[in-house]
């Protein structure tokens, strides 16, 4: 028997397209390919959606 | 005296906060759990009554005694590149590195006990009605009689997941979801199901609580909307005045949770009532303060930042 919660599922969102910045370790944060920090970039952030409330995220369910 | 950032790399959230404490010249190391063993390092020595260790990653090492914060945001879970025994190494890891940094006299944002009864939605549900919020009669069950029968008398239903989390064998989503009243509950008892009132709401409300610091934001709701996460509309967030008496039983709330941190999500009827949905205590803030240009990462920083030695 299907749990009755799983009759209210859908398909889940396709995966985010790979953000266009990386980690830098040495400087503890995520960095444009032109070395500005993505955090001081409001539209990257907004465009990547990487700081919305998606609980039960892929990795994480504290959102 | 350093700060100790656990989360993982693409985390542009701890970014936000990173940068603030870089502007001000506070030490800090950032690592992922996940990365342990490997690029994470760890060693801790037992001496006369007290650990004495340091933490290494990147070329950083830095002392536990060092320590004067440490922020859990978005840890991955420790072992997650090992290929053997994949499971007890996870389980050596996470009781070095949080045994360890148990005995540190660091603050936490969160500490990991606190943050694991705050997940629980029952004990959420009577610390806020214990708080003072307003919270819509709900029902945790795997009986489908006494489903019928809180439909029956509540009407207006909606279903979650009890866990906040999602399917994920496959990946499905689980939106918060109105439920007819004369639906059929007998597969209620293939599994824990949640139930609540459905409270009709004007906005969703995510009020950020950082220390004693309170955020309150607001974003109008389409009529019949129930899950705002999920909702497609252009309404946006904006920064909304609190309550007294919200702020008051917000303040009850994390005092009885022992939280630094937490995002309250509510919803607001059409008579200005906030009704307590839950309290996420590693709850984002990014997309608010994007939003709204309330200082949530300044807030975070400056919390972690405090000396009180």
């Amino acid at each position: 028997m299907r749990p009755f919660a799983l009759n209210y599922a859908r398909p889940a969102a396709p995966t985010p397209a790979a953000p266009p910045y990386a980690y830098d370790s040495t400087r503890q944060l995520n960095v444009l390919s032109d070395g500005r920090p993505a955090a001081c970039e409001r539209e990257v952030l907004l465009a990547s959606g990487a700081t919305v409330s998606t609980a039960g995220s892929k990795t994480h369910f504290d959102d | 005296m350093t700060v100790l950032v656990l989360t993982c790399k693409q985390d542009v959230t701890a970014d936000m906060v990173v940068t603030e404490l870089h502007e001000r010249g506070v030490p800090l190391v950032r690592l992922d759990p996940a990365d342990l063993p490997g690029e994470v390092a760890l060693s801790a020595e037992y001496v006369r009554g007290d650990f004495h260790g340091h933490l290494s990653t990147s070329g950083r090492l830095v002392s536990m005694c060092g320590l004067r914060s440490i922020w859990v945001r978005r840890p991955g879970t420790p072992g997650a590149d090992v290929t053997e025994q994949t499971a007890w190494v996870t389980a050596e890891c996470e009781q070095a590195l949080y045994g360890v940094l148990r005995c540190t006299d660091a603050r936490w944002m969160n500490h990991p006990d606190a943050a694991a009864r705050a997940r629980y939605k029952p004990w959420q549900l009577q610390a806020a009605h214990r708080s003072g919020f307003a919270v819509p009669a709900t029902v945790i069950t795997t009986f489908p009689k006494v489903a019928r029968q809180f439909a029956e008398n509540h009407q207006d239903l909606i279903v979650k997941p009890i866990s906040g989390t999602h399917p994920t064998d496959p990946p499905m989503a689980l939106p918060t979801t109105r439920i007819p009243p004369d639906v059929d509950f007998t597969e209620v008892a293939a599994g824990p199901t949640l139930l609540q009132q459905h409270i009709p709401k004007l906005a969703d409300i995510r009020l950020t609580c950082v220390g004693e610091q309170m955020f309150a934001a607001r974003k109008a709701s389409d009529p019949g909307q129930v899950d705002g996460r999920f909702a497609e509309n252009d309404h946006t967030w904006e920064a909304a005045e609190m309550p007294a008496r919200i702020a008051q039983a917000v303040r009850a709330y994390m005092r009885a949770a022992r939280l630094a941190y937490g995002a309250f999500d509510f919803a607001e009827d059409n008579e200005g009532t906030w009704w307590f949905l839950e309290c996420n205590q590693g709850g984002q803030f990014g997309f608010i303060q994007l939003a709204t240009g309330q200082p949530i990462a300044e807030a975070v920083a400056t919390w972690l930042a405090l000396d009180e030695t």
